[in-house]
């Protein structure tokens, strides 16, 4: 039995190379995280929320509600999958996928650890970045296929809103770009061995916090899902497990949002005693508690205040940034 | 020809009568331009019930339990309205006790009413957590009048000639201990949300009422008096105890959504020190008037009586026969002026602004439709 | 300049009231629960609660007299009382009571209009039920139940 695994074992690898095998361990194992991660995540949110709020949250299930998210996931896969009649069906079915593609593919380049990502580009964060901006034209898809009003205009929103919020926040992690040198992930990391870049770049790492709960659509910027105004914006519609992919996309993207941050202004692994990859998780898991609970204080701001705080107040502040951080580097290097 | 209709293309968005932010079962029907609204027209009569008829069918007692049924939010205040009005038909005096038991109650339900609109204001802005810590403070003043209505909600407490039932000691406690810790509280509001600059943004300018505007509509409360409109039935005309209490009457300057925001956490302040001072005040004495007939009726005429109400003037009309049930009766409620002038206010606005504009009016739709 | 500074005060102004916000809400996050676990635990009742009507329990049974004045008072007609008597020339007594608590508004004005005060409220809070029927109660039937009361 054992002989016979060997020998599949020794062809997989004589036939596709231990790159490709790498890549397909590495795939599988992304996969799971990206589960365990967003299960975990909705529970956090749900105790931040809950202990703020006076409340306990979720306790029944499992030790202190662990497992209530996973009893969730599986009431939202049971359900029916509803495609409404005057839907478009192929891109309808086709947005949840499409959502939930790109937030995978960043892992690819995340440095958990210095020798855990699974291929250290040198474009790293551009690759970051790209992958970020397909987000957008999912939750267009989603919201015009559905031909509800709500969600139409959940995804109209959608599209101004991360439009607007990119500029920022490829401007702020620019200006760290700059000081390191690199849009290599491992290398930004390297470049903080003395002080991390958040000392050197406190407005950067606002700006890029601030746009990077924009770009996850997270209150108070959540406007494309404002609850209160559209229902549930751009899926108003979805239902079941697609309406759980939207879910577990953006918990994903949270993730991501936060684990770049971690790279470009907190030192990324770095951290004394403990190995890189605790360090790392601790530093994003700290961050999201923030996000958390940032959303749980305040109130929803306006679409066009919105577009106005992005276009009149961080993309000037951003460039700002950029042009002083340019010129110090500049004089001084 | 196609760009033109494209670009000019209107389109019509039904909000409600299934929406997270109508409060019930108000439908608002929205003709937008992208997501400027052209013109709003609102439709009710959802949770229509037909109390004013069931009047007619039953005794001046008998319509006691529906009158905490058409605003269920302030119960009490509408239990209030109708046992006073039929006791100055009548010509019933109430005992001073049971006046300021009832007075006590009554704004203690009016505390209740502005801190779920506030909770729920919030909620509709995107905040949800003042919606909880407003929701707790509420609870404590349903246990308290818990304590002496034994209900929660639709309270049945008021009766021709006093109350029906005398306050125990755990009222008493619950309310002393309460009135500090809701002022701690209003003062976490104000850092949490009145001060807010997300708020402020969302609030500030928008909805603006102006006072002539307000008095074409007939709107009154807390809506009127953020436009600087200095109109309180409590001051203007005095019924009940009120006279003897001193209390101000808060008013705002510019008549937009933070006005009316503002006002009523005001007016939460003044209601603590009216039940502050109706405490200190409250004499001995029976709780109900004796010699009162158990169903007493009105003589033979027309009467009318106005109430402050949490939302604005209540006016009850009542026309009897001097049998034992009533001929007419109408109920002239707040809600329903306060909801006329929202198409004016909202023409213009933005689609976010509509929801913010529509809870700041603090409107309880089954009161509405009755 | 003015604008400027007018531009710089009102970002560090809003940032100083979000993050006094957050401060609030962190406290709150410290502070403990204020809600109950409801079917762990459970709050004590007010003492002037309001359940369903019930019948009196004295040593010699309940002491409703069926004169109806409590059938003809409820808003809702909920009541149905029907008396019976022993034998001729003795008090009539209440052999059926009925309410139907479904349709009950708990005004309490029956307990009130009682001359008997044979009537009071219970203490009963869970009367959810999955059919209107079950709100059907027979108030002669539950007073075996009743402690009495000397």
């Amino acid at each position: 039995m054992t002989g016979w695994l060997h020998d599949t074992w020794q062809w997989l690898l004589a036939v596709f190379g231990p790159v490709a095998l790498a890549l397909v361990v590495g795939l599988v194992a992304v996969l799971v995280w990206v589960q365990v991660n967003a299960l975990f995540l909705v529970w956090l949110e749900r105790k931040v929320a809950a202990h703020i709020q006076l409340r306990i949250g979720p306790k029944e299930v499992g030790p202190f509600g662990l497992l209530q998210t996973v009893v969730d996931g599986i009431k939202l896969v049971s359900k029916e999958l509803i495609t409404p009649r005057p839907a478009n069906w192929v891109l309808f079915v086709l947005s949840p996928l499409l959502v939930f593609t790109p937030v995978l593919l960043p892992f690819l380049v995340l440095p958990f650890a210095p020798s855990l990502p699974l291929r250290d580009l040198n474009v790293g964060l551009m690759l970051i970045f790209a992958f970020s901006g397909l987000n957008v034209l999912a939750i267009l898809m989603g919201g015009w296929a559905s031909n509800n009003k709500y969600a139409l205009l959940g995804a109209i929103r959608s599209v101004a809103q991360n439009v607007a919020y990119e500029i920022p926040l490829l401007l702020s992690a620019m200006s760290v770009v700059i000081m390191a040198g690199s849009l290599r992930l491992g290398d930004i990391v390297a470049a903080q061995e003395g002080m991390w870049f958040v000392v050197y770049q406190p407005v950067a790492a606002i700006l890029y916090l601030v746009g990077a709960t924009a770009e996850t659509n997270r209150a108070p910027f959540d406007i494309p899902e404002a609850e209160s105004e559209l229902v549930a914006g751009f899926h108003t519609e979805y239902s079941g497990m697609r309406f759980g992919l939207f879910f577990l996309a953006e918990y994903t993207n949270m993730f991501v949002v936060a684990s770049v941050a971690i790279t470009l202004f907190f030192g990324g692994w770095r951290g004394p005693f403990l190995p890189g990859v605790w360090w790392f998780l601790l530093k994003v898991y700290l961050l999201i508690f923030v996000v958390m609970w940032v959303r749980w204080t305040f109130p929803r701001l306006r679409f066009d205040q919105l577009m106005n705080f992005a276009w009149k107040y961080m993309i000037p502040i951003a460039l700002l940034n950029l042009l002083v951080t340019a010129l110090v580097m500049k004089l001084v290097g | 020809m196609l760009r033109k209709t494209l670009i000019h293309d209107t389109f019509y968005l039904n909000l409600g009568p299934q929406h997270p932010s109508t409060h019930g079962v108000l439908r608002l029907l929205l003709r937008l331009e992208g997501e400027r609204v052209v013109e709003c027209q609102p439709v009710i009569g959802y949770s229509h019930r037909g109390h004013e008829h069931m009047a007619q069918n039953r005794s001046w007692l008998q319509f006691l339990p529906n009158t905490s049924r058409m605003d269920y939010l302030s119960a009490l205040l509408y239990n209030h309205a109708y046992c006073l009005a039929v006791e100055r038909a009548c010509g019933i005096t109430v005992p001073p006790r049971a006046e300021y038991i009832r007075v006590i109650c009554a704004e203690l339900n009016r505390i209740a009413s502005h801190l779920l609109w506030f909770g729920a204001y919030l909620l509709d802005l995107g905040a949800f957590t003042p919606f909880l810590y407003a929701f707790d403070d509420r609870e404590d003043i349903l246990a308290i009048l818990g304590e002496v209505t034994g209900s929660r909600l639709t309270y049945c407490y008021c009766r021709f000639g006093g109350v029906a039932r005398d306050l125990n000691q755990a009222f008493l406690d619950g309310v002393r201990a309460f009135i500090p810790k809701l002022r701690r509280r209003l003062k976490d509001y104000h850092t949490l949300v009145s001060k807010n600059v997300i708020f402020l943004n969302r609030t500030k300018g928008i909805g603006v009422m102006s006072p002539e505007q307000a008095r074409d509509y007939a709107v009154t409360g807390p809506n009127l008096r953020a436009s600087g409109v200095n109109y309180d039935v409590r001051k203007a005309e005095p019924y009940s105890v009120y006279p003897e209490l001193d209390f101000e009457v808060p008013l705002g300057e510019h008549g937009d959504c933070y006005d009316r925001y503002y006002v009523r956490l005001l007016e939460m302040e003044q209601s603590l020190r009216i039940v502050e001072q109706a405490l200190e005040r409250l004499p001995s004495g029976p709780i109900r008037a004796a010699g009162v007939e158990q169903e007493p009726a009105p003589p033979p005429g027309a009467y009318h009586f106005a109430y402050e109400s949490a939302r604005g003037q209540l006016g009850i009309y009542l026309v009897s026969d001097g049998g034992r049930i009533p001929v007419r009766m109408k109920w002239r409620v707040p809600s329903f002026s306060n909801l006329s002038v929202l198409p004016e206010l909202l023409a213009g606005t933005l689609v976010a602004d509509t929801i913010a504009i529509l809870g700041s009016l603090d409107l309880v739709i089954p009161e509405i439709d009755r | 300049m003015r604008a400027l500074w007018e531009y710089l005060w009102g970002v560090l102004s809003g940032a100083w009231s979000l993050a006094a916000g957050m401060g609030v809400t962190l406290r709150y996050m410290l502070q403990p629960v204020a809600t109950v676990q409801y079917p762990r635990q459970r709050l004590p009742l007010p003492e002037a609660f309001r359940g369903p009507i019930r019948l009196r329990a004295f040593p010699d049974g309940h002491h409703c007299v069926a004169c109806g004045e409590c059938w003809r008072t409820c808003p809702s007609g909920v009541i149905k009382v029907q008396g019976l008597k022993a034998q001729a020339k003795d008090h009539n007594r209440a052999r059926y009571f009925f309410i139907d608590f479904s349709r009950c508004s708990l005004c309490g004005l029956c307990v009130e209009v009682c001359p008997q005060q044979a009537l009071a409220f219970s203490r009963e809070y869970e009367t959810v039920g999955p059919s209107r029927y079950l709100g059907v109660k027979d108030l002669i039937a539950a007073l075996e139940q009743e402690e009495v009361v000397p």
